[in-house]
C-alpha cells in the first residue's frame, strides 16, 4: 500500500499538472443514451492522474438531483428518451447540458430510425458541445473547464425543458 | 420440427459447443451455430413454419437470450421455450419480464438504465431479502440501436462501419471477426504478416482492457490508489495505441482483404520499450494489491460461478476461465498468430470475484509476452489472398477481452444481406445475473465489475 502511495505521488510529481487557477465546482450527472461506449471509456480517464479533472472541483455524482451538468453521450435511442427526461427533470437550477462525443452531436450516428431518436438537441436543450469520436479525456476537460470559465452564469441563456416533438 | 433438435442434440453430444442463433429474417431461417474445439464453425439451419421454430433451449441453456431476442426482433416463436420473456421489446409489465420470486418478505430494488458513475445504460432489477438477493433480472438493449437491421443491404465494406462502431472496447475484435467472416465468404485466405499486425491489435485492444478492468476493481471496493495506478497504465496503453495507429481506441485499424498499417523500426522499439515499462508498473502494482489484506478481503467467495454452471450457461473469456473452464478463443483461432498459445486459469479456479481479478493479471502477462514476440519487426500493409471458393455465409470467432466473439456474414454479390455479431458479453451479461444470487446487495458492483462487460456490444 506504501509502495503504491508513494508511486503516485512521484507520478504526480513527475507529471506535474498545473494548479488550479482559482476555485471551482461543477458536479456532472453522466447520461449514456445509446453510446458505442468509446465516450465513456475516455470521460473515465479524465480522472486518471495524468488528466485529473478533480482538481478543478468538478467530479461526477450519483444523482441528478446533486447536478449541475447533465453530460450526455451517444445519440439517444428511444428506450432511452425517457430516462433522459427523468434525469433532466429531476436537476435543480441552474442546470446545463453537455453533449459529449459525434454521436451526441448527431454526427455519424449509426443505426435504425424505429430506435433512434436524434442527437442529445433532439430532447434537450444543448449548451456545450464537445465533438470526437471519441473525444479524448485533454479535449473534454478543457471543453468543460471552458463551459465554467467562459461566460457568467446569467449571461447563458435561461436553460428551457422542451418536450420531444 | 425435431429435426433442428436432433441434429442439434447430436451435435451437442458429440463436442460441440453452442456459440450462436439468429432469425435471418422474419420469414426465417434460424440459424444455429455451433464451434469446436479446434476453432471450427457449423451452422444448422431451420425453416420457420407458422411463425414458429422448435426451441433448444433445453438443450442448449446458453441459447436463452438469443432466442427472446429472435422473438422480440423478428416475431419468431420458439415452441417449448416458456414463459418465452421480453428481452428486446421493453414495453411490457414486469410480471412479463420478471422471474416470479418468493420468499420472506421479498421486496424489489430497481438500479439504472442511469447509473451513479461513468457507466454504460442497462437496468438491474433485484428481488431481495433485506441485503441479500434472491435472484436478479438484468434487462439490457436500453442502447439498442438496430445496428444489423441498418447495415442490411449496404456492400461488404461499408459492413464494417457498423460492426466497428458496435462497440468501442471491442473495436478491433468485432472488426477483425467481421473482416474474417467476410473474407471466408469471399474465399479469401490470411497470410502471415495480415495474421501478425491483426493479433498485434488484438493484443494492444486486451492489454488496455484488462489494466482497465483491475482499474475498475480497485474502484468497486473503494480502493482509490489502486484504481488511480492502474487507470494511470490505462492512460499510458492508449497513448501507445495511438503513438502506433493513429488512434488512442485502435478505431480504423482493420479492414476486409488486408491491413493498411504501416509501422516503421522507431515507433516500434519504442512501443517495445513501453510496454516492458507497463509490464514491469502493472507488476509491481498487482503485488501491492495482493498484499493489501483489506482489498483482498473483499474478494474471496463473492459472485461464486461454478465450472459446471459457466459452462451449462454458455460463460466464455476470463469469467469463463476464472470458472475453470479452460478454453481460450486465440488457442484455436485461423489466421491469427498465437501459435502455441494455451488458456490459463487461476490457481483454485474459484469462479469467484478474486480468481476474475486474477485472471486479468494472468492474461496480462500473456499478452504482454504475446506482444514482445510480435512487435519484432516494422509492420507493412498486407493482402489476404485468393484461398479458396466463394461462399453465402461466412463465420468468425474471435476472442475479445470478455470472451470469445462471433460474426456471421449473409451476402448478396457484394451486398450484405445478414450481420449477426454475438460478443464475449452478450454471451456473459446472463451469467452476471446468476453470479448475483445470494450476495449482498452492496456486493453487486463489485461483482459486475469483476465481468466487466459492454453494454453497447450486447445490445447492438
Amino acid at each position: 500500500m506504501l509502495t503504491l502511495l508513494r508511486d503516485l505521488r512521484r507520478l504526480r510529481r513527475q507529471i506535474a499538472l498545473p494548479r488550479p487557477d482559482r476555485g471551482r465546482s461543477l458536479r456532472i450527472r453522466h447520461a449514456d443514451c445509446g453510446s458505442c461506449n468509446g465516450c465513456e471509456h475516455e470521460l473515465i480517464l479524465t480522472s486518471s492522474p495524468y488528466v485529473d479533472l478533480e482538481r478543478f472541483g468538478i467530479g461526477i455524482v450519483a444523482s441528478p438531483r446533486h447536478a449541475d451538468v447533465l453530460l450526455v453521450t451517444g445519440a439517444v435511442t428511444t428506450r432511452m428518451q425517457a430516462p433522459l427526461l427523468s434525469a433532466w427533470n429531476a436537476m435543480p437550477e441552474p442546470r446545463r447540458v453537455v453533449a459529449l462525443g459525434d454521436c451526441a452531436l448527431g454526427e455519424n450516428v449509426l443505426g435504425t430510425p424505429e430506435e433512434i431518436v436524434g442527437p442529445a438537441e433532439a430532447v434537450l436543450p444543448v449548451d456545450l458541445r464537445i465533438p470526437g469520436c471519441p473525444p479524448t479525456p485533454d479535449e473534454i476537460a478543457s471543453a468543460l473547464l471552458a463551459l465554467f470559465d467562459g461566460a457568467a452564469p446569467e449571461e447563458l441563456p435561461p436553460a428551457t425543458w422542451r418536450a420531444t416533438g | 420440427m425435431s429435426d433442428l433438435r436432433e441434429r442439434i442434440g447430436t451435435a451437442l453430444g458429440s463436442g460441440w459447443t453452442f456459440a450462436g442463433l439468429y432469425a435471418v429474417s422474419a420469414a426465417g431461417p434460424v440459424r444455429v451455430v455451433l464451434a469446436d474445439d479446434a476453432g471450427g464453425l457449423r451452422v444448422e439451419s431451420a425453416d420457420v413454419v407458422r411463425a414458429e421454430v422448435p426451441s433448444i433451449i433445453d438443450l442448449a441453456p446458453a441459447a436463452g437470450w438469443d432466442e427472446r431476442e429472435a422473438h422480440d426482433l423478428y416475431g419468431i416463436h420458439f415452441t417449448g421455450h416458456d414463459p418465452l420473456r421480453p428481452l428486446v421489446d421493453h414495453d411490457l409489465d414486469l410480471g412479463t419480464w420478471t422471474v416470479p420470486v418468493q420468499g420472506h418478505d421479498p421486496y424489489q430494488v430497481a438500479v439504472g438504465p442511469i447509473h451513479a458513475g461513468v457507466i454504460e445504460s442497462g437496468h438491474f432489477r433485484f428481488h431481495l431479502v433485506g441485503e441479500r438477493i434472491l435472484h436478479l433480472d438484468a434487462r439490457l438493449f436500453y442502447k439498442h440501436r438496430g445496428l444489423e437491421r441498418a447495415a442490411e443491404g449496404v456492400t461488404l465494406e461499408e459492413g464494417s462501419r457498423y460492426v466497428a462502431r458496435a462497440c468501442a472496447a471491442c473495436a478491433v475484435t468485432n472488426g477483425v471477426a467481421y473482416a474474417q467472416a467476410v473474407e471466408q465468404a469471399l474465399g479469401l485466405r490470411s497470410v502471415p504478416e495480415l495474421a501478425r499486425v491483426r493479433t498485434t491489435l488484438l493484443e494492444l485492444e486486451r492489454v488496455w482492457s484488462h489494466l482497465n478492468d483491475i482499474s475498475a476493481v480497485c474502484a468497486g471496493t473503494g480502493l482509490a490508489a489502486g484504481a488511480q495506478h492502474f487507470a494511470g497504465l490505462t492512460e499510458r496503453a492508449r497513448r501507445l495505441n495511438a503513438r502506433l495507429t493513429g488512434h488512442r481506441l485502435l478505431f480504423g485499424t482493420v479492414r476486409i482483404g488486408g491491413s493498411d498499417l504501416a509501422i516503421d523500426a522507431e515507433p516500434i522499439a519504442h512501443a517495445g520499450r513501453e510496454l516492458e515499462e507497463l509490464q514491469a508498473a502493472a507488476e509491481s502494482g498487482w503485488r501491492e494489491l495482493v498484499f493489501n489484506r483489506s482489498f483482498q478481503d473483499r474478494l474471496p467467495d463473492v459472485g461464486v460461478v461454478r465450472a459446471r454452471d459457466a459452462r451449462r450457461l454458455g460463460a466464455t473469456g476470463p469469467a469463463a476461465r476464472a470458472s475453470g473452464v479452460a478454453v481460450d478463443q486465440r488457442a484455436a483461432g485461423p489466421g491469427l498468430a498465437y501459435d502455441g498459445l494455451e488458456p490459463v486459469v487461476p490457481e483454485g479456479a474459484t469462479g469467484d470475484v478474486r480468481a476474475r481479478l486474477e485472471q486479468r493479471s494472468l492474461e496480462l502477462t500473456q499478452s504482454f509476452d504475446l506482444l514482445d514476440r510480435l512487435l519484432t519487426a516494422p509492420f507493412a500493409p498486407s493482402s489476404a489472398e485468393n484461398g479458396g471458393g466463394e461462399l453465402a455465409l461466412g463465420a468468425a470467432r474471435v476472442e475479445s477481452p470478455r470472451g470469445a466473439t462471433l460474426c456471421v456474414v449473409e451476402r448478396d454479390g457484394d451486398q450484405l444481406a445478414r450481420v449477426h455479431l454475438r460478443t464475449g458479453s452478450y454471451a456473459n451479461w446472463p451469467v452476471v445475473a446468476f453470479a448475483a444470487a445470494g450476495n449482498m446487495l452492496p456486493d453487486f458492483p463489485l461483482i459486475n465489475k469483476s465481468f466487466e462487460l459492454c453494454y453497447a456490444c450486447a445490445d447492438r
